[in-house]
């Protein structure tokens, strides 16, 4: 129970971490592997952010009084994890405008059956 | 004092201003990344002079390290940033004229918009060229490893946009190939980024590589597997190169040229300093060594089987970026050196190959090698151009390609030991493969098909002069070598002397 209790969060990460790439390598279809890369990022996101967490933690403002310093959440992953968002953002919108594309040239979005490049 | 600072933000703010432009003043637009990249090329050759003697750390936020994001501008990162500047700057003197070849791929839906990067809207071109070149200078230049990600995530979202750019069947699916690789790599990376600021609570790479002996070994071997396999994605380190041939061979000429130039060079960058810097980590280096060397002969050995030139050209960088790891997992002075040279050379070397080769697919219509024939009598100078940086890749004696791979061999040699001795012949093996198929295709230029074809004429006069800039440099630099060898030699003094690399970001505060 202990163990379950320090460890919930990284667990619950390393979860999501391997359905995503689970999906990216076992799917066919395009939208899927997608949700497959939005879940992998998820789950990195999640395992950042419980690098940083403290059980009952609160903002690390110095400046209020009456906070005492051992709860502060480290405020590093979370910024860290801002960015990672907007990244994985970006990298979605990208591959979803390229499935359009795809689509339209391909009439398919069955990545085993577009085999125009290979060696 | 010149700031390190303005080889990042320089570029990165003309690149946004670019779509102003466009709505404003349109023919402006693609004279910005040149105007861009002379300013940097300004900036480093300024900084190079005086990071020879100390390396600039510069702290951003007005903090100390290892608390503030921090540029570290050291011989490495000088060098590679005016490498990059350079050949970005000659790469988008050419892209100033060059009108990508529609003919080959015939059934597009796009086929009003894909008129390439002259007659369609090319501010997305030119902008996201800028940023590439922006995320490239700002991997080289960091010194904290998460903005190393941040960086490498610049470099690759704009990468995979200007693979799809033509907008043609190849192009998307191999942009789509590409982004989900690069995307399970960046996560591989960032989880690997992760693992270290919960072990170190520090993301300063001086900061990490001080503290990484504290730390059993076997945790911190996790986090380096994790943000080896996420960097080697981009590097193209065997395994993990299924991307590359295609995503080189269908984006436009100019584009494979940066790729194949610059950015799997900027991967190959960011491993060696993880490696060597933040991770110490001497054991691991003989099995980059093999990777090295397998990624060699697979590269070569596929590219001998190509039909297709620009295929053909993005496999032998495969095989180039084995040799360049290779040379720098030797890890002795000789070997960094020779590693950063053949480096050196394999850039000026390839992005010649694309642009002439650009130039030719161009004129005949389509990218087989069998449709070039006879090209040496109707697009001399393009030829010329070509069958230099093929000679100097093969490694022929004028050209800079030949002290480059005598000074690997060397190197490898100097070490005395039989695995390095053993594998070195293995490249030598490589390197015939190598000029088997160029020869080839230089045989085909100018001895093969004796049909005139009147509609072949020489490329213009702006694509041609960075072609022979870049031609200038392989001769000149090939001749006298010691121009580069000096600037060279304290670079790879740089990599492998942790202790004063960690001094020199800490030193403050110590």
């Amino acid at each position: 129970m202990n163990f379950l209790d320090s460890y919930i969060y990284y667990i619950g990460a390393f979860g999501l971490i391997l359905i995503g790439l689970y999906i990216i390598l076992v799917k066919h279809n395009l939208i899927k592997v997608i949700v497959g890369l939005g879940i992998l990022d998820t789950g990195v996101n999640l395992f950042l952010i419980s690098v940083g967490y403290i059980t009952k933690g609160t903002a690390p403002i110095f400046s209020r009084s009456g906070i005492d310093s051992e709860y502060m959440v480290d405020p590093v992953p979370q910024a860290l994890v801002l960015t990672a968002i907007v990244i994985g953002v970006a990298v979605l919108a990208l591959a979803l405008s390229l499935a359009i594309r795809l689509y339209q040239h391909y009439g398919t979005l069955n990545l085993r059956k577009i085999r125009e490049q290979k060696w | 004092m010149v700031n390190p600072v303005l080889l990042i933000a320089v570029p990165l703010g003309l690149a946004f201003t670019i779509p102003l432009f466009a709505l404003f003043w349109r023919p402006a637009v693609k004279y910005i990344p040149p105007a861009a990249l002379v300013f940097n090329l300004v900036v480093s050759l300024l900084l190079l002079a005086k990071v020879l003697e100390n390396p600039v750390i510069v702290s951003i936020g007005g903090w100390q390290p290892p608390f503030c994001i921090n540029l570290v501008a050291g011989p490495v990162g000088v060098l590679f940033s005016a490498i990059i500047a350079l050949v970005g700057l000659l790469v988008s003197i050419y892209a100033l004229d060059y009108i990508h070849p529609a003919p080959f791929t015939t059934k597009s839906f796009f086929d009003v918009e894909r008129g390439g990067v002259k007659e369609g809207p090319t501010e997305k071109y030119h902008m996201l060229y800028l940023l590439l070149l922006t995320g490239a200078t700002g991997v080289v230049l960091t010194g904290d490893i998460f903005n190393l990600f941040v960086f490498f995530e610049i470099l690759c979202i704009s990468s995979y946009a200007l693979v799809a750019y033509l907008r043609d069947k190849g192009g998307i699916e191999s942009a789509v190939k590409y982004l989900i690789q690069g995307a399970v790599g960046s996560s591989l990376l960032l989880i690997g980024i992760g693992l270290l600021y919960g072990l170190f609570g520090t993301l300063n790479m001086a900061d990490i590589a001080q503290n990484i002996k504290s730390v059993s070994p076997i945790s911190v071997f996790v986090p380096m597997v994790l943000i080896i396999t996420g960097l080697g994605v981009e590097a193209a380190i065997f395994p993990l190169n299924a991307w590359l041939p295609d995503a080189h061979s269908s984006a436009p000429s100019s584009i494979s040229a940066i790729l194949s130039g610059i950015a799997i060079e900027v991967g190959l960058y960011a491993v060696v300093r993880v490696v060597f810097t933040i991770f110490g980590a001497q054991s691991f280096l003989l099995f980059l060594a093999f990777l090295g060397i397998l990624t060699l002969l697979v590269g070569e050995m596929c590219a001998f089987s190509q039909n297709n030139i620009k295929r053909m050209l993005a496999y032998s960088s495969i095989g180039q970026i084995g040799l360049i790891l290779f040379a720098l997992a030797i890890a002795t002075s000789y070997g960094v050196t020779a590693g950063l040279f053949q480096l050196v050379s394999h850039t000026l070397s390839k992005a010649l190959l694309f642009l002439a080769a650009g130039y030719m697919i161009y004129r005949a219509g389509s990218m087989e090698i069998s449709a070039l024939e006879g090209m040496g009598r109707k697009m001399p100078l393009t030829c010329l151009a070509f069958t230099i940086g093929a000679f100097s890749l093969v490694g022929l004696p004028p050209f800079i390609g030949f002290p480059s791979k005598f000074l690997v061999v060397r190197a490898a040699l100097a070490t005395k030991e039989t695995y390095f001795c053993a594998l070195i012949g293995l490249a030598l093996l490589g390197t015939v493969i190598e000029g088997a198929y160029f020869f080839r295709v230089v045989q085909v230029l100018y001895f093969k098909g004796e049909k005139p074809n009147p509609g072949r004429k020489e490329a213009p006069i702006v694509a041609l002069l960075p072609m022979f800039i870049f031609v200038a440099l392989i001769v000149i630099v090939g001749i006298y070598p010691k121009l580069v060898t000096g600037i060279l030699n304290s670079a790879a003094t740089e990599l492998l002397s942790r202790s004063e690399y960690i001094k020199a970001v800490l030193g403050s505060i110590l």
